[in-house]
């Protein structure tokens, strides 16, 4: 629908459509527009996050360049992206499997059930998973005992150190690991956090895309003789890909922005060794612990260039044709 | 839907995929549950079974600590909610209809706020919220995580409303109708399914969020629900059966929210997507 102009001219005329945009420009306006422009004129500050600021130019942003523990960060961030394009999969594995149900009554079930534990509030999820990586009452360490899968896990350990793959052994026979203690295990810890990995607001968007599929395109794929794969691969996955990347660009945006998952598991200084220390978590830290705020706007504005640059690589590089 | 003929294997294997899903992804409720009515001696002994006598004590207690902070995100999460969508729907009305001078230049910024890392713009956002005197008050709080909130309604809402046939404004003006009527008779039954659906985001946001009350809100009788859970689980001397049951009360005010309103937010939910 074509949209009528509205000329400032009119205002008259028009005074109640101005009068309606008015809530939404003032809360914008004033605590999301000022603070970012705030932000951005105070990263050529050194500021204390209050009264006092002295003007430094380009310092915080030449000090973000060569600071370790930044260019850290975003190792770990890197690392953490790469793990969630996999932490995608299942998913997408789900939303087929429950598109796949042929019963309709059985697919709604699922399809509610699924939703359910989206009512656990969100901090409750992550205590529980550090209650789960306890290292003496924790669920993780008693099912890798009971299952074996420690002994494994040494032993692997052992062979890796042996190998000299790895220099230190994080799995020591008959001593239980501290997932969010000990630093060689903070990162598989964060990676394998959640699982299994099943956002249900993901899998609700993918059977919305699945449900278009046509009834005859899967009886020609059955006359056809097309296996399961295949038919997931051509008739499917190609359905869902606007969904997939819409996921993917807000995973980007996600990943790269969070960190409070960092501060409840880890706190405020990233774990052990700071080995946890996402670039999100590195500016909160120097903006409230620090009160090197000045220097936390900089890194900010960095990081937003970063994920704009990704967000225009993703438009273009994944381009859906349809 | 696929009417596919399917063998025996086939079908055994989704539905044990799907339960064995289910079960890893029920197994918060199960721990939350067990752990519950355990005191720390029976904690310790033996953690993940259920044991007896049962300490139905544990409930009343975790009732006493998180009582007040369930209220204060039940108050957190209303007043944040409304106050969205009343200014989300009313500014997405014009935006969808009318091209405003600087409508699109305000649009754009909107866009690259949504890129802006949180992080950047809170200390700004601090020191702003200290001198207007909201800190440490939920109304505040509630009216910054509003402004937050306008970002992603704006954008959805503007492009159901933008699609929206013409002729249902055409006549409702040639009845007389004003804007604001033209919103309230047109615009919100039409779009009910997703307003709903963006309301319950909405309200579960503001029931999660986290870092902006954890640096806001100072006084203990004020803190909203996440915050409050995450101070109670550094205490140093744990007692884990009512810490569980905090958790689980938690849950409750969620469970009557999705009770009423699952089948809009599933709904929603498609109709959104395929918007996409």
């Amino acid at each position: 629908m074509a949209r009528e102009r509205v000329r400032f001219s009119q205002i008259k005329r028009y005074w109640p459509l101005y009068a309606m945009v008015v809530p939404t420009l003032v809360l914008v306006g004033l605590f999301m527009y000022w603070p970012a422009v705030s932000g951005v004129w105070h990263s050529f500050y050194r500021w204390d996050g209050d009264e006092v600021a002295t003007y430094t130019g380009l310092q915080n942003y030449g000090r973000a360049f060569t600071d370790p523990k930044f260019g850290y960060a975003f190792v770990v961030v890197g690392i953490l992206f790469v793990a969630s394009l996999f932490k995608m999969i299942p998913s997408i594995v789900t939303a087929v499997v429950i598109h796949r149900i042929t019963s309709d009554k059985a697919r709604y079930l699922y399809r509610l059930l699924f939703v359910v534990p989206m009512v656990i509030p969100w901090m409750v999820v992550l205590l529980i998973w550090k209650f789960f990586y306890n290292p003496i009452v924790g669920l993780l360490n008693s099912v890798l005992n009971t299952t074996h899968l420690m002994d494994v896990l040494v032993w692997a350990n052992a062979w890796l150190v042996k190998a000299g793959i790895v220099d230190s052994a994080a799995f020591v026979a008959n001593k239980s690991p501290a997932w969010l203690g000990d630093p060689d295990l903070v990162l598989p810890a964060l990676i394998f956090w959640g699982f299994p990995w099943i956002g249900i607001i993901g899998v609700l968007i993918y059977l919305s895309g699945l449900e278009k599929i046509p009834r005859s395109v899967y009886e020609c794929a059955e006359l056809d003789g097309v296996g399961w794969f295949r038919k997931f691969l051509y008739i499917e996955l190609p359905l869902i890909a606007t969904q997939v990347r819409i996921n993917l660009v807000l995973m980007i945006i996600g990943v790269l922005k969070g960190y409070g998952l960092i501060l409840v598991l880890l706190g405020d200084d990233g774990g052990p060794a700071g080995r946890g220390l996402v670039p999100g978590l590195y500016m909160y830290y120097n903006a409230f612990i620090r009160r090197e705020a000045g220097y936390a706007c900089a890194m900010g504005i960095l990081l937003f260039f970063l994920i704009l640059a990704l967000t225009v690589i993703n438009n273009k590089l994944v381009r859906v044709e349809k | 839907m696929s009417k596919v003929s399917e063998g025996r294997g086939a079908w055994f294997l989704k539905h044990a995929y799907l339960w064995a899903m289910l079960a890893l992804i029920f197994l918060p409720f199960y721990v939350m549950l067990v752990v519950s009515f355990k005191d720390n001696t029976q904690f310790y002994n033996r953690t993940w079974a259920p044991t007896w006598p049962l300490h139905w004590g544990n409930w009343l207690e975790a009732w006493d600590t998180v009582g007040v902070y369930i209220a204060n995100s039940v108050f957190l999460a209303v007043t944040a909610t409304l106050i969205t969508l009343v200014a989300a729907v009313l500014a997405s009305y014009v935006f969808g209809r009318y091209r405003v001078p600087f409508g699109d230049l305000f649009w754009a910024g909107l866009i690259v706020l949504m890129l802006m890392p949180g992080v950047a713009n809170l200390i700004p956002l601090f020191n702003l919220m200290k001198r207007l005197t909201l800190l440490n008050s939920l109304l505040g709080l509630s009216v910054v995580t509003a402004a937050g909130g306008q970002v992603f309604c704006l954008y959805v809402l503007r492009n159901f409303i933008e699609d929206m046939p013409k002729e249902f404004f055409e006549c409702a003006r040639i009845d007389g109708a004003s804007h604001l009527q033209q919103v309230i008779h047109v615009v919100i039954p039409q779009c009910g399914g997703i307003i709903s659906a963006l309301a319950i985001m909405q309200f579960v946001g503001a029931w999660n969020s986290f870092i902006l009350p954890l640096i806001t809100i100072r006084d203990t009788e004020l803190l909203p629900l996440a915050v409050g859970l995450y101070r109670l689980q550094g205490a140093y001397v744990k007692q884990w059966g009512p810490l569980m049951a905090a958790y689980f009360i938690s849950a409750v005010p969620l469970v009557i929210l999705f009770a009423f309103t699952m089948r809009f937010f599933i709904r929603g939910i498609s109709e959104g997507a395929i918007k996409g």
